[in-house]
């Protein structure tokens, strides 16, 4: 339970970061912090319980049909992580009040941030592999966001960080659904408890897609190039997101599925050569930077390189000392880079060239830092010189193949060696020297207090790393249960780690006295890795085939590309004269003798408006076809759809003609002659295919098994009599739900087009009432009022409904616009286009969502009983069409209004 | 027969007029294309049987099923008639069709003359300038 209490409570947190942040402003942070520390301590309640390996679990049922549970569990390795996540989130959160502008709102800073560390946390408890992937892909996209947030230039970086980290995020789900097919379950805790059922071609799909997801994840070559460019990020993010936790997402990953993957050479090996390739060449590019932040990324490729490829050695010691270098390195990085950021924030500039004795102003920051670095470079007595001590002890086990060992010791040493440079680098570099810049200040003492915090911890817990010992041991041994690791110590006698460690300082001291001539051969190698070119060049491929797959779509005029569906018709009905075998004979007699009188006018009118030139005309001979259908619908035995088809027709024609009063009173000329005689061919062919097609398939059979349904059983089930309004608000009422939200996105689509039209400036002021059509309007308004409410009240029973209703109160929306030319008309002039949608989505949604707490389906409508025995005088159905009524009627304003440009008033704003 | 005529004259119309020049056609050649497909959707559920469904069963009650489909689709082509109209309207008072000199069947035509009485050339340049 307390598990679903954690996640719930920093959801709890977030919901109130805008109400900390409109009180605070920045200091928001500070108590933000004292909530991660809340929920820090909530899980360590259960210690006990997870040191003496068991575990704590939660689980609710999601998704039955699939057999997938929202389930979540905690061991010890995931309490490591997890309290990583928050004890670095809250230093950061404390570090943030001072860094962040004074001035600025930082609601969406602190509201992101919190959330991250909400993903993260349900990344490491996650049990089940879609939950786990879920959480994944939440820590990707938060990432994107924090990264691209804020300024122009942030953007490329951040979609490349995207691309990366979502393809692996693509590679985890494939790994999801092979093992989740393979083994049966996505319940990770009985995948894990069972390592041998996944074996041959499934294993080794499924542990290579975990691996691109984890390499890309935690930034491994050839992977790495999108962790650098993120530094664009604001310095806490860059502190919280790419140095400490969610980098190390793909080491917890890696960790997780050791159980499952760890037996195979494969596995290790590849995690050994990438680990420590990219340890080494990490460590090569940090040492060639100037900018700090680029220095501290480049430097966290190459550490989170050795963890990897120290999580390859596979032993019990690997573990360990994966697991503890993990936290040494989230102290030590994160405290690193919020000391940059103090830097770059009072020295304004984070350039090794052209800072330097800067400890004579801020000489706080000078020590810390100084910690910092030594933690990084491994040396006494930090959590670093343990770490690394505990890293090559594993490394020098490493023997699968025998050789592997000495191989991989030497790359470590030499990703230490390089470390140890670039960091005595970072220390001399900012800090010694005269002091060149004038007029700088000290950081105040809140700026520098979390570094500090973390600085001390990070040295003091070497020493006492026996604190942590057991849970690192237990953490270590949840990764891969195959004995205990050896006890944690800071001292471990005159072991070969400690000659490695003392060579490490050695040969890291002579690359630092020899510096200037390092600098010269570091400069020869080629200055940017291939990958992020390599990378670049197939986006753009894959962009400009895009481009090319899409180039038929983008003609100037729509004619080209409508042309392919439309030939498309007349091809189909040869494929279906060809193919179609014989039919059945046609039901009864489909023609009544009034069909020809309608015919012969439709064909008249159609004839007209195909060669009309005026466009009135053409306006109005579209708006006779739509009557003459609905004349024919009611013939048809469809009333509701023919009162819905004229109201149609009426509205649109004013709006048409809102549209055309600005508008040239000729169309174009169709085209030339020739163009015009193919495109008269084709459609010919075209109308001749469609007649085909409907005289083949349609009126060969009796009333649809549904149909019948519905006729014999509507009225006793839901008590209405017009079945089609039955139908719609309540058998199918979903789809009506989602007609709704069409109109409603159609709506808001217009409202932002009118919206950017008006910006470009060509509003023009109101004009003059009409004396006649406001008569009218004062005349016409309340009856059509009245007479819409009816028609909507007695939808259920007769011909109307919401539709009919909100069009025919549109219609009077319209001539109160018309008639009073933009300035808004009595009764209906005030009604706004957003809270109708609004008020119609809640009302529709609402009715649909009461029917969950009764124990129904969503959206089952009908008569409610009230306490009393009594029932509802009408159907909730009436209240679902009502908000279908809102967003008609929502729809209808926004034409009206927002079309009508020219002879809007000079207002944007108001009429939202 | 008369629905297979009616859909056979509505989708003509309404394909030559969308083969055409100028936005407007196009978006009256979709309100035909609509009705055609209203037609086609009453015409399945058999047209055969025409009296209106209210009330219970019967030989000659229409399938209420496709007129509901056809108020649906209605009401949706309606949505997206005022959307084209919108972007009609967005694209400024000189009209769509002069803008539209691409490479279609009727590209060679030279229109502009013909929009006779239209506005002034600095409006078209401004309505040009939104795009």
């Amino acid at each position: 339970m307390i598990l679903a209490a954690v996640l719930v409570w920093q959801v709890v947190l977030a919901a109130c970061v805008p109400l900390l942040s409109r009180r605070l402003g920045r200091d928001a942070g500070y108590p933000l912090a004292a909530g991660f520390l809340l929920t820090a301590g909530l899980l360590l309640l259960p210690l006990p319980v997870v040191l003496a390996d068991r575990t704590v679990t939660a689980d609710w049922r999601w998704l039955p049909s699939l057999d997938v549970s929202a389930a979540l569990r905690m061991d010890a390795l995931a309490l490591v992580f997890a309290l990583l996540v928050l004890g670095v989130g809250a230093l950061i959160l404390t570090y943030c009040p001072r860094y962040l502008g004074r001035e600025a709102s930082h609601t969406r800073t602190y509201l992101l941030l919190t959330l991250f560390a909400t993903a993260m946390l349900g990344l490491v408890l996650a049990n089940d592999l879609l939950v786990l992937f879920v959480f994944w892909e939440l820590t990707s996209v938060l990432s994107f966001v924090l990264i691209g947030q804020g300024r122009p230039a942030a953007g490329p970086p951040a979609v490349r960080a995207l691309l990366v980290t979502s393809g692996g995020g693509l590679a985890l789900l494939a790994a999801v659904v092979v093992l989740t097919l393979e083994l049966g379950t996505s319940d990770l805790g009985r995948i894990l408890a069972e390592p041998e059922r996944l074996k041959g071609g499934p294993a080794w799909a499924a542990g290579a897609l975990v691996l691109v997801a984890a390499f890309t994840k935690s930034a491994q070559v050839p992977f790495h190039f999108w962790l650098p460019g993120a530094m664009v990020a604001i310095t806490p993010v860059s502190a919280y997101l790419h140095a400490a936790t969610m980098v190390k997402a793909g080491i917890y990953l890696l960790m997780r599925f050791s159980t499952l993957f760890g037996g195979q050479p494969a596995w290790k090996q590849t995690l050994l050569v990438v680990g420590l390739l990219t340890a080494v060449l990490g460590a090569f590019l940090a040492l060639r930077q100037y900018d700090l932040k680029a220095l501290l990324a480049y430097s966290t490729v190459s550490q989170l390189g050795l963890i990897v490829g120290v999580v390859g050695v596979g032993t019990p010691a690997s573990d360990a000392a994966a697991i503890l270098y993990t936290v040494a390195h989230a102290l030590f990085k994160a405290t690193l880079f919020m000391l940059v950021g103090i830097i770059d924030h009072e020295a304004g500039s984070r350039d090794i060239r052209r800072l330097s004795g800067l400890h004579r102003i801020m000489p706080a920051t000078a020590v810390f830092t100084a910690l910092a670095a030594a933690t990084m470079a491994g040396l006494p007595p930090t959590i670093g010189f343990v770490g690394k001590e505990a890293i090559f002890e594993a490394l020098t086990e490493a023997h699968h193949p025998r050789w592997t060992a000495p191989l991989a010791a030497g790359l470590g040493v030499l990703a230490s060696v390089l470390t140890f440079a670039y960091a005595a680098r970072l220390v001399h570099g900012v800090f010694t020297g005269p002091l060149r810049q004038q007029g700088l200040r000290p950081p105040p003492l809140a700026f520098v207090a979390p570094a500090a915090v973390a600085a001390v911890l990070a040295t003091a817990l070497g020493p006492a790393v026996t604190l942590l010992s057991p849970l690192v041991e237990r953490a270590a041994n949840d990764a891969r249960p195959q004995g205990d690791p050896p006890y944690l110590a800071f001292w471990h006698g005159f072991t070969p780690a400690l000659g490695l460690s003392a060579l490490t300082v050695g040969l890291g001291t002579l690359l630092f006295v020899f510096r200037a001539r390092a600098d010269r051969l570091l400069r020869r190698l080629p200055t940017s890795t291939p990958f992020a070119v390599w990378f670049e060049a197939g986006r753009a491929r894959l962009l400009r085939l895009g481009a090319l797959v899409a180039r038929p779509a983008r003609a100037a005029g729509p004619a080209t590309f409508l042309l392919r569906p439309v030939l498309a018709v007349p091809l189909l009905a040869v494929v279906a004269a060809v193919g179609l075998g014989p039919l059945p004979p046609p039901v009864g007699d489909a023609t009544r003798p009034g069909d020809a009188v309608l015919l012969v006018l439709l064909v008249v009118t159609l004839a007209g408006l195909v060669t009309v030139r005026s466009a009135l005309g053409a306006v109005g001979l579209t708006g006779t076809v739509g009557l003459l259908l609905s004349v024919w619908f009611v013939t048809a035995g469809a009333p509701d759809v023919a009162l819905t088809l004229m109201l149609v027709e009426v509205l649109t024609t004013i709006v048409v003609m809102l549209v055309l009063r600005r508008r040239p009173p000729r169309l174009p000329p169709g085209g030339a002659p020739r163009a015009l005689l193919a495109g008269a061919v084709l459609a010919g062919a075209t109308g001749l295919a469609a007649a085909a097609g409907t005289a083949a398939l349609t009126g060969r059979r009796d009333l649809s098994a549904p149909g019948g349904f519905l006729l014999a059983e509507a009225a006793p089930i839901t008590g209405g009599s017009n079945v089609v309004n039955t139908i719609l608000v309540e058998f199918r009422a979903l789809d009506t739900l989602g007609e709704s939200v069409v109109l409603a996105v159609v709506a808001l689509g217009l409202v932002s087009l009118s919206d950017r039209v008006a910006r470009a400036g060509r509003e023009t002021p109101a004009g003059p009432a009409d004396p006649v059509l406001v008569f009218a309007h004062r005349l016409l308004a309340p009856v059509m009022l009245v007479v819409s409410g009816l028609l909507f009240v007695r939808g259920h029973e007769e011909i109307g409904g919401g539709f009919i209703g909100a069009l025919l109160a549109g219609t009077a929306v319209g001539l109160g616009h018309l008639a009073y030319a933009g300035s808004p008309a009595p009764l209906l002039g005030r009604l706004r286009t957003r809270p109708l949608l609004v008020a119609g989505l809640l009302l529709c949604l609402g009715v649909g969502l009461a029917a969950l707490p009764l124990g129904r389906p969503l959206l089952t409508l009908g008569k409610v009983g009230l306490p009393g025995g009594a029932a509802l005088p009408f159907s909730t159905s009436l209240l679902f069409d009502l908000g279908v009524y809102l967003i008609v009627l929502g729809l209808i304003v926004a034409a009206v209004r927002r079309l009508d440009v020219p002879t809007r008033p000079a207002a944007t704003g108001e009429r939202r | 027969m008369s629905a297979a005529v009616a859909v056979g004259v509505l989708v003509a119309a309404a394909v030559h007029l969308l083969l055409q020049r100028g936005q407007l056609r196009v978006i009256l050649g979709f309100v035909l294309l609509g009705h055609a497909v209203n037609v086609l959707l009453l015409s399945a559920g058999g047209l055969d049987r025409r009296a209106p469904a209210f009330d219970g069963a019967g030989a000659e009650v229409a399938d209420p099923l496709p007129q509901a489909f056809a108020l649906t689709a209605i009401v949706i082509s309606f949505g997206i008639t005022l959307y084209l109209l919108g972007l009609l309207s967005a694209d400024g008072p000189t009209g769509g069709g002069e803008k539209e000199t691409g490479d279609g069947p009727s590209a060679t035509a030279g229109g502009e003359g013909e929009t006779g009485g239209g506005p002034s050339a600095t409006e078209r340049g401004a309505g040009g300038g939104e795009r």
